[in-house]
């Protein structure tokens, strides 16, 4: 990249150049009473909008929409802008520290605290979907189960912690993403089989040659596989 | 020989050493004369994916040598300049402590035994048991003629290092459910695979015993404590079969001693000193993983012996008792800092308090937090810093409320009468002293 360009700097860019893109969905009173009180005070906003460069004097807004919309209600020309490079990981970055997007953590990797953090975060919520769930059996269920080689989430819902298929699962996915290593082909530890399900373990089964796999049990298959 | 280049390092040292001074000039002697070569040493160590440590050192094994392989490091040292003011107390110091804490709980650290501070003026030692960092020694000012035994006596700990992690259960409040959480957590370390001894050391109510369904002592505890004897002789062991599995759950308890009930507390003062139980507990601080000691309410001799036995001291509070939260404060303020004075190694130090009763509505939560807020301000006010005591997860520019919850309900108070601690009977109770155990204790 060479100098010539505006990445890094503060700019103060007309607002017409500036495309909102999504907007926000702040309520009208904030966005209206902050109009009011910015133009109260002198119309300077303070804090910068985060754009980045699209074209010749284009730009796209990536964070602070609501500074933006402000600005719009107060009849603002002009916003103080910070101007970015717009990459991808810029943008996802930019979005979570204007809080305008919930970080994630990956669940395949994370450690005990980070788990109990998020579940806590989910559940405190107002209103929250999963306000039932206890937290610390939760916490002790997922962080046991053999979450490095699940593929979707949908193992959750069999460690009984009050976590079922649907909303409350979706909820989960808020916060958390996956990142699976593949399943090795010999799992001999009978904790681990025990939370996966009998197709797998028949798949596994058949896999190590073991015979009379129709007729198994869980048990009997959990049993074979962990000898 | 080796103790004599430390002494004329520390005495060859500038008095304004900055940091790559004492790097330089000190580190490295310092950790020779605590028994590692050049190749057991690795400087500017990474503890995990962000942070990186002064020095890592481990004792070479086979042909598994420190400075190549970087794995399973023993000790980590923190190394100050001179005008970093390492005394005890101190902004820096409290800082220092901090950031040696986060660097022996990181994620390529889980091996690390000890750590160490010093900026060649101050040193402390701090030892990592499980989860739990708590003092080895005070923090010491070095001279020309105590650091030769000092080095000696940190090199003595850090080769032989006690096995066990020994926790005081205690609050001055009763009716917190101190026997309930001993009880619970030493069942539950148990099955966490722990060795566990759990100790009544409350005379007068042996809950802890009764809760069990095993006999009392007849005067073996009082005979131990008295004499040179030994603790271990006053042992009973419970057991809880796995019918399934064809084995069983088992953890040794001293039960309480009978002998000692109702004794007056001036005539156990002409038998008993303070450092009595800590004492008798020589042997068994190298057998068990866990001591847990549950202790009477009140600060009289018995409750003394219990808390200078313990490297740590767990408070169990309840959210609806204002007396709870005013006691936890009070044992952080006035009884462990006498005992501190008193016991030669800087411990014991408390553990965060915990809320033990009843669910706890949101509304509940504001009132006790507000309170803890109150005492908050009142102990800074007397000079104390004990917001990490009640909000562990806060920081400097981060406030988190949180505070560990343990609820108990019916289940958990009738496990008593069959004998047989809750979280082997109740799922929930299971989950829930297991949560306990992770969060302040396990790795």
């Amino acid at each position: 990249m060479s100098n010539f360009n505006d990445i890094g700097n503060l700019m103060y860019l007309y607002l017409d150049e500036i495309d909102p893109c999504e907007g926000t969905d702040a309520p009208a009173f904030l966005i209206k009473a902050t109009a009011h009180l910015l133009n109260q005070k002198g119309g300077q906003n303070s804090v910068p909008i985060i754009v980045k460069e699209v074209g010749e004097d284009k730009y796209e807004l990536i964070g602070n929409s609501f500074i933006y919309a402000v600005a719009e209600e107060a009849g603002l020309e002009r916003v103080w802008c910070i101007v970015t490079d717009g990459k991808d990981d810029t943008v996802e970055v930019t979005q979570v520290l204007a809080g305008e997007k919930l970080p994630k953590i990956n669940l395949s990797k994370a450690s005990r605290d980070e788990i109990a953090a998020a579940l806590e975060y989910l559940i405190e919520q107002p209103n929250s979907i999963l306000k039932t769930v206890k937290l610390a059996i939760a916490t002790n269920r997922i962080d046991e189960a053999p979450r490095q080689y699940w593929k979707t989430f949908e193992p959750i819902t069999n460690l009984k912690c009050g976590i079922t298929k649907g909303k409350k699962l979706d909820a989960l996915k808020q916060v958390f993403y996956l990142t699976p290593q593949p399943m090795p082909d010999t799992i001999t530890d009978a904790n681990i089989l025990k939370t996966m399900s009998t197709t797998d373990l028949k798949a596994m089964a058949k896999k190590r040659g073991i015979t009379g796999i129709s007729k198994m049990t869980k048990d009997a298959l959990i049993e074979a596989l962990s000898r | 020989m080796t103790a004599i280049s430390l002494r004329s390092a520390l005495k060859g040292l500038p008095e304004t050493a900055q940091e790559p001074i004492v790097d330089l000039h000190f580190s490295n002697q310092l950790l020779e004369a605590l028994g590692f070569q050049p190749e057991e040493i690795h400087p500017q160590y990474a503890t995990g994916d962000r942070m990186v440590v002064d020095k890592a050192a481990r004792k070479t094994i086979g042909s598994d040598i420190f400075l190549h392989t970087k794995s399973n490091p023993y000790l980590l040292v923190e190394l100050k300049g001179r005008d970093i003011n390492l005394s005890e107390g101190s902004a820096q110091y409290q800082k220092t402590v901090d950031q040696l804490k986060g660097y022996l709980l990181d994620s390529k650290c889980k091996s690390a035994q000890w750590g160490i501070i010093t900026n060649s003026c101050h040193i402390q030692l701090f030892r990592k048991h499980g989860k739990v960092i708590y003092p080895a020694t005070k923090c010491l000012s070095l001279n020309l003629d105590n650091i030769d035994e000092i080095i000696a006596d940190i090199r003595k700990k850090i080769e032989a290092p006690t096995k066990a992690l020994t926790v005081a259960i205690y609050n001055n409040k009763g009716g917190v459910g101190k026997t309930t959480t001993t009880v619970n957590l030493a069942a539950i370390l148990t099955f966490l695979g722990k060795k566990v001894l759990a100790i009544d050391f409350d005379p007068n109510q042996q809950d802890l015993t009764s809760s069990l369904g095993i006999p009392l002592n007849q005067g073996d505890v009082s005979e131990a404590l008295d004499e040179r004897g030994d603790l271990l002789k006053a042992l009973h062991s419970y057991s809880f079969p796995l019918k399934k599995l064809n084995s069983e759950l088992r953890f040794d308890v001293i039960p309480a001693d009978q002998k000692l009930a109702d004794v007056d507390d001036s005539e156990l003062r002409h038998r008993f000193t303070r450092s009595r139980l800590y004492k008798r507990l020589e042997t068994a601080r190298q057998k068990y993983d866990y001591i847990l000691i549950d202790a009477p309410p009140n600060w009289r001799l018995i409750s003394q012996m219990a808390v200078y036995a313990a490297d740590v001291v767990l408070i169990p509070t309840k959210h609806n008792s204002l007396f709870s939260l005013e006691n936890a404060a009070t044992v952080m303020k006035k009884f462990i800092p006498e005992v501190q004075s008193k016991k030669a190694n800087g411990s014991p130090i408390p553990l965060p308090i915990f809320f033990n009763g009843e669910r706890i509505t949101e509304p509940q939560l504001d009132v006790a937090r507000k309170e803890i807020d109150n005492i908050l301000k009142t102990a800074k006010k007397e000079g104390f810093t004990l917001w990490p005591y009640f909000y562990p997860k806060s920081k400097n520019a981060q406030k988190n409320p949180h505070i560990h919850q343990v609820p108990s309900y019916a289940n958990i108070a009738s496990a008593a009468f069959s004998r047989v601690p809750a979280v082997y009977r109740d799922r929930s109770a299971h989950e829930y002293y297991k949560d306990l155990a992770k969060e302040y204790f396990l790795p």
